[in-house]
């Protein structure tokens, strides 16, 4: 057994474990290394103003980052401006802002390969044990690839997986389920609009990233972790969880509008989820916030559908300070202070967030309310194969190959190539990516 | 003295418009996926756009983006600025209500028309379903985003173009309208023969104006269809935006595009321009 995967093997287990600890429900972590600043900083660092680049996919995330800020200032006597920036422009004005010589000393991030060689090494301001905090797995997108060292903190981990309208499911008659594969998803999800006249069956974020999920529970992946296109060994299995997603869309039976008439902007169901226009959509566990607050019915998070394999697709969002900044070492200490136990415990249970940190993970952490979907969604993380991780062993690459997947699908969807085309399509454009890093 | 009252618009215009130009046409031989380093590439971007296939459908969308949408806002907005001018009730509430889609931000007006042109659940569908006319996918087939696009295109800038052509209208000697109308003609006549021939020059600068505006669409387009379904309604803009600001991120190949609208811009409306003067020469 290789290192990498011992290391994914143990994140599972250490989530495995978490899962137990939320059901017993032991009490808030303590920080853990317990930074605290120098009278010397405090003096040099009072009323500095820093600013926090963000986004936010829920509004109790602003509202507990807004929270935080606020007990920062109170704590270090500097000012942070909060910039809110929304999730499709993030990258476009930080790229922006960046080249402009206006970059923020803070940024959250979905895509911290952009800005490898723009971030703060924290090593310098945090000390060389810092990486060691976070679960190994999720540090790789935040390790420099030649220097290896740390240039960010993962700050959330999430995780794919369907959400259920457990009043539709009741009113159809079928079965909340409590394991499926994706035969019987479907043929629930088409039981349930029929007997509810609802819109749709099944809705799906317009993401490669999402399909990816379907991909490894059909045993197909698209990266390895030796930077090789392994699609092309795994084609068959991508081309059955392609037509599986994409045949729903054509018969009309998941939101095609939302998918095909957007072009190139990313779009999500929630308010066709919301509408309940659809039983079941599959999305990520940053949305159980907005549903907690928003969904005027019953719903739950279903576990996710297991054919070859079981599990979801990892994802998360990240801190980075930059180099650009300042004040560095505030910017660096205000990084490491929203990354802090204290800090990530309480966005963990205000905006259902997974930790990244291994003390959270091995203490759990006390939802106090859907603590029953954490629970799925942490045992998806479990079970979560760790070959799922190997597209993040090319960080720039990420983006280009989720987003031709989603446009592939799109040309699937409108009938004009098949499933078959767009996986050969996809083979070749991940060829032709992987070349440019060798260049 | 002259050259100091417009000295502090010719500092913006320099710093915010000429600058930038100048500046992005020097880009266009580098590579740059971060904006901060660059590679000279030479002349690697334009052979880059001319070689890439979805370019032809882009020209291709453009094209008949332009065509129909300087065609129709001229057309209507003629026939529009007529009405208005012959008014004689609620003349201001009119005239307002026509400009009323001008002052709306463009990228709300993509999203109003998202939803009402919803193929399921938008109102225009209802009404078309409630007279038996199906539900037509205005935002999933390609040919009626075109239709879709080209309408809100219109109905956006309708009012600014209306109001040109009314300023026009207005500044037309009223005594050879008299005189015509003594001499018997007809009202069609009055229109054929002495206003459209004397408000030439004004709609002139509304196809200049539209063809200019219709080359540069983006905002409204962006949030109304994303340049779908199936790019069939990706128009150069678009195309600069998608090679400059998504995944992966060209800002050379971007900044080349850039060169190339503006050199098609600057063609037409020269083009334009050079008819224009031809005809009021003869």
């Amino acid at each position: 057994m290789n290192k990498s995967l011992r290391s994914k093997l143990a994140i599972a287990a250490s989530l495995v474990l978490s899962v137990g600890l939320v059901a017993t429900g032991l009490p808030s972590a303590q920080a853990a290394s317990g930074l605290k600043p120098t009278a010397a900083q405090l003096s040099a660092w009072k009323d500095k103003e820093i600013t926090y680049y963000f986004y936010n996919d829920s509004a109790q995330e602003l509202e507990t980052t807004k929270t935080q800020i606020a007990a920062f200032e109170k704590l270090t006597g500097a000012k942070v401006k909060l910039d809110v920036i929304p999730f499709t422009s993030l990258d476009t004005q930080l790229q922006a802002r960046l080249a402009a010589g206006n970059a923020p000393d803070v940024a959250r991030l979905n895509n911290p390969g952009f800005y490898q060689n723009d971030a703060l090494p924290l090593e310098t301001y945090l000390g060389k044990k810092y990486a060691a905090e976070f679960l190994k797995g999720s540090t790789l997108q935040v390790t420099h690839p030649t220097t290896k060292k740390l240039i960010g903190t993962p700050y959330d981990l999430s995780m794919n997986g369907p959400f259920i309208n457990v009043d539709m499911f009741k009113k159809a008659g079928v079965a909340i389920p409590t394991a499926w594969n994706w035969t019987e998803l479907v043929a629930a999800a088409k039981k349930v609009q029929a007997a509810t006249k609802s819109e749709y069956a099944f809705a799906m974020d317009k993401s490669g990233h999402r399909m990816s999920t379907v991909f490894s529970q059909y045993g197909a992946f698209m990266v390895d972790k030796n930077k090789r296109n392994v699609l092309t060994s795994s084609k068959f299995r991508a081309e059955k969880a392609l037509k599986l997603i994409t045949d729903l869309y054509k018969a009309d039976q998941a939101p095609r509008d939302l998918w095909i008439g957007t072009g190139t902007k990313y779009s999500s169901p929630t308010s066709v989820f919301l509408a309940e226009q659809t039983p079941v959509m599959f999305s990520g566990n940053w949305n159980l916030a907005t549903f907690a607050k928003d969904a005027k019915f019953d719903f739950q998070v279903a576990p996710n559908p297991k054919e070859l394999n079981g599990g979801g697709w990892p994802g998360g969002k990240f801190l980075m300070a930059f180099k650009a900044s300042k004040t560095p070492d505030l910017a660096a200490y205000f990084l490491y202070f929203l990354s802090d136990a204290d800090q990530m415990e309480q966005m963990c249970q205000n905006a259902f967030w997974i930790p990244t940190r291994n003390d959270l993970v091995a203490q759990g952490i006390k939802y106090p309310t859907r603590a029953a979907d954490m629970a799925v969604f942490l045992k998806d993380t479990a079970n979560t194969p760790a070959a799922t991780y190997g597209i993040q062993s090319v960080p720039t690459l990420t983006g280009p190959i989720y987003n031709k997947l989603r446009d592939l699908m799109t040309e699937v969807m409108a009938g004009k190539i098949t499933a078959k085309q767009a996986i050969a399509q996809q083979i070749a454009f991940i060829d032709a990516q992987l070349a440019t890093l060798k260049k | 003295m002259p050259y100091v009252f417009i000295a502090p618009n010719m500092l913006i215009f320099l710093t915010f418009i000429i600058w930038p130009a100048i500046r992005g046409v020097y880009i266009s031989f580098f590579d740059s996926i971060d904006g901060r380093n660059f590679d000279y590439v030479g002349t690697a971007n334009y052979s880059s756009i001319f070689g890439d296939p979805t370019v032809a459908s882009v020209a291709r969308n453009t094209a008949t983006y332009v065509v129909f949408y300087v065609i129709i806002s001229t057309v209507l907005s003629l026939m529009f600025a007529l009405v208005v001018n012959e008014q004689k009730f609620a003349k201001g509430f009119f005239r307002a209500i026509l400009f009323l889609p001008v002052m709306l931000s463009p990228v709300v007006v993509g999203l109003i028309w998202n939803d009402v042109l919803d193929r399921k659940v938008g109102p225009l569908n209802a009404l078309l379903e409630a007279a038996g006319g199906g539900s037509p996918g205005w935002m999933v087939e390609p040919k009626l985003g075109m239709i879709a696009v080209i309408f809100v295109g219109v109905w956006v800038h309708l009012g600014f173009y209306s109001i040109i052509l009314l300023a026009g209208l207005q500044g037309i000697d009223k005594s050879l309208l008299e005189a015509a109308a003594m001499d018997g003609a007809t009202r069609i006549q009055i229109i054929r023969l002495i206003i459209l021939p004397l408000l030439k020059p004004t709609t002139l600068v509304i196809v200049i104006l539209s063809t200019i505006h219709g080359f540069q669409s983006f905002d409204f387009i962006y949030t109304l269809t994303g340049g779908g379904p199936l790019g069939a309604t990706t128009l150069i803009v678009q195309y600069i935006y998608d090679r400059a600001f998504q995944s992966p991120i060209q800002y050379g190949l971007g900044s080349a595009a850039g060169v190339i609208l503006f050199l098609i811009i600057f063609a037409f409306t020269a083009l334009n321009f050079l008819v224009g003067k031809k005809k009021n020469a003869l």
